[in-house]
């Protein structure tokens, strides 16, 4: 075990921008999710993990500071001098003699961009230079907030694509922040779904699936005629513009893709969605309280 | 959390050379203005009256060069860096203040003495002021560099109050014109500005330097007591401040 929040609770002023009361865990070589809205305290949980910020609570771990790595949401530099230097000086070495990190900057094609000041750098080369050197660390634990926000989708992609080919065979344990559903199917195996400073949910990622929307989800554009053929099936709670079936089994998904080819409509079949998995889960948190502050 | 290194220390000086203003302000300023002052003293002079005139314009300008690179120049670069929240940025790569800032304060003690010697050569060369004796020559570099620490403290101390850029860099200029004002580096001397004034510029130390020092500065005596008295003073200000910031920061 890495590290275990038992519980934690982080207020700003009379504000409680995070409250977790079931234990989670991290365990080592694990790749963990964090999803949320904006504000739902993905960054607070990071910063509270990394001693930034006080907070009530017990977290056991026997990670010190200096063992966990994190790119943070924003990240600046003195922008005095170009970013070679600021890199030798932190990483403690020279580009030309280390050949581990040659490799690291190869692989992100960041040549170029060393004799440049960092205010010169487009936004996804001032990402990579932030992940160069947390990647360069090597710590037991690295955090990465919202690595991909604010860039084009192209320069998100061929990042995550990066990041996921790097890691690919090496056991780093990490915490990856992100709003964009397919950056956490390429980098995470494990979810933690938080919302408005509550723990929604928290596992495997097919598990979740399993839990909140069962086998199999089949997923087509939302219309008179698919919503007319939707109502003999159990639906979940969708994006405005799509309808989901949710199959619990092999029986019940070959009658529906049945119903829908007869029908002649066109769907997707996914057992891994994560934004339909993330609202459906949000959903039933939030009929749960309901429920619960009614009793 | 690293110690402060030499490497640490070299990237401080890329830092402050990054942007030439303390350059302009502790260096080539303090030198011009000798440089233009001295073209007003009388030409009816004797020249060693006009020697013992420029050694003045020197012992006042000199006060120049702490002011501007410790004030200005510490304040402007560590406010600028705290409101883009680069400190915490290079904490999380273990370099926590107790490596950053000793680093940052070499550094500018670096640049203060190497404009120093650029001062002392030029007036020694070019201005031909009266040759010092060792006492009042010692006398005034361990001022300067007391003067450099307390504004270095000073600058530190805003920075960590005012956390923005603007505003550091607002209240450190405010101070710098005051001061100048003040101890007469402005042209004015201290004994035309009004009583209550006076009080206050007895008070900081560079009054002292600039009006009194060239009464000793090839032979004499000299009362240190108020002199003493205003370093004490302006130190317990430093202080105050510096222990100000350290509650803001919790
Ligand atoms: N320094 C702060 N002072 C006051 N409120 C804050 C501060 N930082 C964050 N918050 C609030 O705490 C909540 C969680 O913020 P954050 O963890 O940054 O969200 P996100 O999930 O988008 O990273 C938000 O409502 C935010 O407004
Ligand atoms: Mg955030």
């Amino acid at each position: 075990m890495l590290v275990t929040i038992r519980q934690l609770e982080v207020k700003y002023g009379s504000q409680t921008a995070l409250r977790i009361d079931t234990p989670v865990s991290f365990e080592k070589g694990e790749r963990i999710g964090i999803i949320g809205s904006n504000g739902a305290g993905k960054s607070t949980l990071i910063k509270a993990l990394l001693g930034l910020i006080p907070y009530r609570g017990r977290v056991i771990t026997n990670l010190k500071p200096e063992q966990m790595a994190v790119h943070m949401q924003f990240n600046e530099y003195v922008t005095t001098m170009s970013v070679k230097y600021i890199m030798e000086t932190i990483l403690d070495t020279k580009i030309a003699k280390n050949k581990e990190l040659q490799e690291l900057i190869s692989f992100f094609e960041f040549e170029s961009c060393l004799p440049k000041r960092f205010n010169a750098l487009s936004g996804g080369q001032k990402q990579k230079f932030t992940i160069i050197m947390v990647m360069f660390q090597k710590a037991e634990l690295t955090f990465y907030d919202e690595v991909t926000s604010g860039l084009d989708f192209e320069t998100r992609q061929r990042l995550t694509e990066k990041l996921s080919q790097w890691y690919r065979d090496k056991e780093d344990t990490l915490v990856v922040v992100s709003h964009y559903y397919e950056e956490l199917e390429q980098l995470a195996s494990k979810l933690l779904i938080l919302d408005k400073g509550r723990v929604i949910a928290f596992g495997e990622k097919q598990r979740l699936f399993r839990k909140y929307c069962g086998k199999v989800v089949l997923i087509m554009e939302n219309n008179d005629k698919n919503r007319a053929l939707s109502r003999n099936f159990p639906t979940l709670k969708s994006p405005e513009h799509l309808i989901a079936l949710s199959c619990e089994d092999e029986a019940q998904e070959w009658k529906a893709m049945k119903a829908l080819a007869e029908n002649n409509v066109n769907f997707k079949r996914s057992n891994s969605d994560i934004e339909i998995m993330f609202m459906n889960a949000r959903e039933r948190f939030y009929a749960q309280q309901k429920v619960s502050s009614e009793r | 959390m690293k110690k402060c290194s030499l490497s640490m220390v070299l990237y401080e000086l890329r830092n402050i050379n990054g942007n030439l203003m303390p350059h302009f302000f502790g260096i080539v300023f303090p030198n011009l203005m000798c440089l233009l002052i001295a073209q007003t003293v009388g030409s009816e002079m004797t020249e060693e009256m006009r020697r013992e005139a420029v050694t003045s314009i020197m012992l006042t300008m000199t006060l120049v060069i702490p002011m501007a690179i410790m004030l200005i120049g510490y304040g402007a670069l560590y406010a600028l860096e705290i409101e883009k929240g680069i400190p915490l940025r290079m904490r999380l790569y273990g370099f926590g203040e107790k490596c950053e800032v000793p680093a940052k304060i070499a550094a500018h003690f670096i640049l203060m003495t190497a404009a120093l010697l650029i001062f002392g050569g030029f007036q020694a060369v070019v201005m031909k002021v009266q040759k010092p004796s060792a006492f009042a020559l010692i006398c005034l570099v361990v001022s300067l560099y007391l003067i450099g620490g307390i504004f270095l403290v000073i600058a530190h101390a805003l920075a960590n109050i005012l956390k923005k850029f603007s505003l550091t860099f607002g209240v450190v200029m405010c101070l710098y014109f005051c001061m100048m004002i003040l101890t007469g580096m402005m042209g004015m001397r201290t004994e035309q500005l009004p009583m209550a004034l006076q009080k206050v510029a007895r008070a900081l130390p560079m009054t002292y330097v600039s009006n009194d020092f060239i009464d000793f500065w090839q032979s004499g005596s000299y009362n240190f007591m108020p002199f003493v008295q205003s370093f004490i003073f302006m130190g317990a200000i430093a202080g105050i401040l510096l222990f100000l910031s350290g509650i803001r920061d919790g």
